[in-house]
């Protein structure tokens, strides 16, 4: 396969986050939309079990007493704001539709890529060749070592706030601590996780 | 409308490159991680050190326009960090690859995903009920 050389693609990764300043006004992470979506979906769908009251049950009871208090007039739009209340963690002003939309943007791209170099041969696996030879051609060892992988990508850039382009490009050539101590770490974790998987081969 | 049309836009740009960069390769991924290929490596350092004059010039001529940081060292930081290198090398992916490699037929990225859509599930439900941390979150800059 034939890539783009080092400058090359150093030129695209800088360009990324400018396209992103110039025509969305913010910085580029993509981890961050991850978290904006899963919030969306985990405060509007899913009321917590063990805690006292949900956020559906305490949106009904604001209502109420509200109503009980004002009179109906003074319903504008309390499921919203008591939303936007309740959830503090999230930050992003955009609708969840567009982080969705970033996604398909992604995927599109790489199908584009794969198209274009006539190189779409769809898989049910990673086409790789080291892959298997690390891991063996178990479809079950394979599809588990996938979902803790991506597992351990979910949880560390969510509680370390970023990854490869928000912490990485974005927050490095900011020179920003907490992004320089996290690419730092993951970086060291990435090196040492290959090195025991290479002793696999 | 252009905020449709940009995030659109910048997605596919962003995944169209990584793509012919090779990110969303696992055998890539794995050979510069094991020094055996410094391309991605200088990369990055290279795409690093272009963004700092950008973000300078940024800074400079358009104050205000768009809001960098911060981003301090706090409780979750070299946790998160290190569990995330440990992902990406087992996986290959980071949360942007994982789109990538699917869109280029590499199906086995849906897994990916789901495991990235629960780690950071399963991270909400444990800082909200335990940990109690605030990590920030690159979705409001």
């Amino acid at each position: 396969m034939h890539y783009l050389s080092f400058w090359q693609s150093g030129l695209v990764l800088a360009a990324i986050p400018v396209l992103h300043w110039i025509w969305l006004r913010r910085g580029l992470g993509v981890s961050g939309r991850y978290t904006a979506l899963i919030d969306r979906v985990r405060t509007s769908a899913v009321p917590e079990a063990d805690v006292e009251m949900s956020e559906a049950d305490l949106v009904a009871a604001l209502r109420a007493a509200t109503v009980e208090a004002f009179g109906e007039d003074a319903l504008e739009d309390p499921v919203a704001e008591a939303v936007a209340l309740a959830e503090p963690t999230v930050r992003s002003a955009e609708r969840p539709l567009v982080h969705l939309l970033f996604f398909v943007g992604l995927c599109a791209g790489g199908l584009l890529s794969a198209w274009l170099r006539a190189d779409l041969a769809p898989t049910l696996g990673l086409r790789s060749e080291l892959f298997p030879r690390v891991f063996g051609h178990s479809p079950l060892v394979s599809s588990l070592v996938l979902i803790f992988g991506g597992a351990l990508v979910g949880f560390g850039t969510r509680i370390s706030g970023g990854c490869t382009s928000g912490h990485g490009l974005c927050g490095v050539s900011q020179f920003q601590k907490g992004s320089w101590l996290a690419t730092m770490a993951f970086f060291g974790t990435g090196v040492a996780t290959s090195f025991a998987l290479r002793a696999l081969l | 409308m252009r905020q449709l049309s940009g995030t659109l836009g910048v997605g596919l740009l962003f995944g169209f490159g990584l793509s012919r960069i090779g990110f969303s390769s696992w055998d890539e991924v794995h050979r510069m991680f094991v020094f055996a290929d410094l391309r991605l490596f200088l990369s990055f350092m290279a795409a690093v050190i272009l963004l700092v004059p950008a973000t300078l010039l940024w800074k400079r001529f358009l104050p205000g326009r768009v809001r960098f940081g911060p981003r301090p060292v706090h409780n979750g930081t070299l946790l998160g960090g290190a569990l995330f290198g440990a992902g990406w090398a087992l996986s290959g992916a980071c949360p942007s690859i994982a789109l990538v490699q699917l869109g280029e037929g590499q199906f086995g990225a849906l897994l990916t995903l789901a495991g990235i859509v629960a780690g950071n599930w399963l991270c909400a439900v444990m800082q909200q009920r335990y940990l109690r941390w605030d990590p920030g979150s690159c979705a409001g800059e």
